[in-house]
């Protein structure tokens, strides 16, 4: 039996700024007749102000190690997963990599820097890396962290979409957040993670990306929403079986399905395709929150268990299945035990509050 | 212990073309050499991972990976047999963190193939002076080494994150299409030569090994002055360190291996032989690794 991992610590790094969907819509130059929040769920999201994006991974790296029984210079590996990387204005920034600016903020002086990008299923991919480094034995433990200013790309979106079906939609349910864990070996085969798995479907890498405008200033986000959501809904189901049949488990042994955060309609659209897969009906495990934060792409799944821990419906000891699909297309799920982390979380954030 | 070696070398080199061609152009160019090359198929590779750092209109989403699996056909469909692309960047030394993760996800019995690729482009149509480079690809195939010895060492990786602000590239977004600023001070050759004594020596040390074990060094070619300073920074002859900056430029993350791949051409590197290869980039962090053919 392979040597599990598990979420030693989490940290997320929420920006103050409240921004609704309204008052988003509000500032497009051409607003779209389409009533957003309707068709997204998405009500509202965290904007950063006077932080960027590697001040979010380094609010989210200092709080994980906060909570965390290792120091910074414990770590043996920093991997940052963010795919925004707006850490000036108006700027991207490939180098130096993002994990190196975390290393250097936090102090962790030997610690295994570099960056994984994988879209949204980029923090999963970090964390199957690092499971790989530890198993082989070349590192101990190592923290995965994420800071998503996605928000520039909502910005151009307000200057650019010019209709209701305009391939920018999308960067208008982006919310910012930075999130982090510290993952390290699990001392028993009960907690920890069971599978983890990564596979892309490389035939659909045109439904979804990101680059700078042609049109003016800022990076852009096209999304071929329908097509992406066909093609992910189509493929998904079978894997999400296949990761509840590897781990032994049933859909009646998950107690939390945690999809990516896209919007609630996408999540709904979801769950109705595993019905589909599956042939039944299935139990009221999946958990949504895009309303109160949007797409926070990589930080989406350490955000909503953040959100569902402190709100006590993720407790110590349950069994969770996290579900992404990212651009590439990218299917990704995972499936895990919790030790006692939800406990140490909440009386972590209480104390601390 | 078993190693994970090289088992096929691709480059795309940096040549004269009617028509320029883009990031993807030189990856795909690299991965198709590669794999002809190589004993394995294309649906054997289980992971592939793309280290370059500068692409094609800037694009950061989704991974570049994904193009190239597309472009190379590898297992592109969903159900059957199945790959994970991604990227990984850092800088001059991705290629050598993508084969050091590669070789743990080996060890640990996760996948029994990958590949990394790297490519690197300016696309910029009217590139910032201070900012061109020779365009280039090179891929790697890598596996579980047959024979015990060869392959890959220990990695060592030698970070200097104080010197983080000596090499930076943006892509500017004031105007459109973005710019890509590639700004290297002038102590970065510095930087470079004293995380290459320390990272080098922490290499051997942990292999085991002396200088007088290695053939031959293979560095990146970063500048003739780099490649002039860096035996005795090393404490190697000069005749042991790889030097083709006469032919060579610096081609950033592919610039170790389309190295390795004219040494190798020169008959320097038979089976048998060890090779210390090193790596410099941003960060500023210092890869080396010593590699037995």
């Amino acid at each position: 039996m392979p040597l599990k991992i598990k979420i030693e610590s989490l940290g997320i790094h929420l920006p103050e700024k409240v921004l609704t969907t309204e008052d988003l819509l509000s500032v497009c130059r051409s607003r779209p007749r389409v009533d957003l929040e309707k068709v997204t769920g998405i009500a509202q999201r965290r904007v950063a102000v006077d932080e960027y994006a590697a001040d979010l991974a380094v609010g989210a790296a200092r709080r994980a190690l906060a909570m965390s029984r290792y120091a910074a210079e414990d770590l043996d590996a920093v991997v940052c997963t963010s795919i925004s990387k707006h850490h000036r204005p108006d700027e991207f920034s490939f180098e130096p990599a993002t994990a190196v600016l975390v290393r250097r903020a936090i102090g962790a002086k030997k610690a295994l820097v570099f960056d994984v990008v994988n879209a949204c299923a980029g923090l999963l991919n970090g964390i199957w890396v690092l499971q790989g480094l530890i198993r082989s034995g070349a590192i101990r433990r190592g923290m995965v962290v994420s800071g998503e200013q996605n928000m520039p790309l909502a910005w151009t979106a307000t200057r650019e979409v010019r209709h209701s079906l305009d391939r920018q939609l999308a960067a208008l349910t982006l919310g910012d957040c930075g999130a982090a864990v510290i993952v390290d070996a699990s001392p028993d085969e009960k907690h920890g993670f069971h599978w983890l798995d990564l596979v892309t479907g490389a035939r659909h890498d045109h439904f979804c990306y990101s680059k700078p405008s042609a049109r003016g200033k800022g990076g852009i986000l096209i999304t071929k929403a329908r097509g992406l959501q066909i093609e992910g809904n189509r493929n998904f189901p079978a894997y999400l079986k296949q990761a509840l049949d590897g781990t032994g488990w049933d859909l009646n042994d998950v107690h939390h399905i945690i999809p990516h955060q896209v919007s609630t309609r996408a999540i709904r659209q979801g769950i109705r395709a595993v019905g589909r897969f599956m042939g039944c009906d299935l139990p009221d495990v999946f958990l949504c929150h895009a309303e109160t934060y949007g797409n926070t792409t990589t930080a989406s799944h350490l955000l909503a268990l953040h959100d569902f821990m402190l709100k006590g419906r993720i407790r110590s000891g349950q069994n969770v299945l996290l579900v992404s699909g990212a651009s590439g297309i990218v299917i990704s799920h995972a499936t895990f035990t919790l030790d006692d982390l939800p406990e140490r979380y909440l009386s972590h954030v209480n104390g601390g509050a | 212990m078993r190693r994970c070696r090289i088992e096929s070398l691709g480059v795309s080199l940096p040549r004269r073309r009617l028509f320029r061609w883009g990031s993807l152009q030189h990856a795909v160019e690299a991965g198709d050499r590669c794999l002809a090359a190589s004993r394995y198929k294309p649906s054997d590779v289980r992971v592939l991972v793309n280290a370059g750092v500068h692409r094609d209109e800037h694009v950061c989403e989704p991974a570049i990976a994904c193009y190239v699996q597309n472009a190379l056909g590898i297992n592109v469909d969903f159900h059957g047999r199945r790959t994970l692309a991604f990227d990984l960047l850092n800088g001059g030394v991705g290629m050598f963190n993508a084969a050091h993760l590669l070789t743990a996800q080996m060890l640990a019995g996760e996948i029994q193939v990958g590949m990394v690729v790297a490519s690197e482009v300016n696309s910029d149509r009217r590139p910032d002076p201070e900012s061109t480079f020779v365009p280039s690809g090179a891929a790697l195939l890598l596996d579980l080494s047959p024979r015990n010895g060869a392959g890959f060492g220990t990695f060592v990786f030698e970070t200097r994150e104080e010197n983080a602000d000596l090499y930076t590239s943006v892509v500017c977004l004031k105007e459109p299409r973005g710019r890509l600023l590639l700004r290297r001070r002038a102590e970065l050759e510095d930087a470079y030569l004293a995380g290459a004594a320390a990272a080098v020596s922490e290499a051997l040390s942990r292999d085991g090994l002396g200088p007088a074990d290695i053939d031959l060094v293979v560095p990146a070619q970063v500048s003739p002055s780099f490649l002039a300073r860096l035996p005795g920074a090393i404490g190697f002859p000069a005749d042991k360190v790889a030097d083709f900056t006469a032919t060579l430029p610096d081609t950033l993350t592919t610039s170790v291996f389309l190295a390795l791949d004219l040494a190798r051409a020169a008959g320097t590197l038979a089976p048998g032989k060890r090779a210390l290869l090193l790596a410099c980039g941003s960060g500023v962090t210092v890869a080396a690794v010593t590699y037995r053919f």
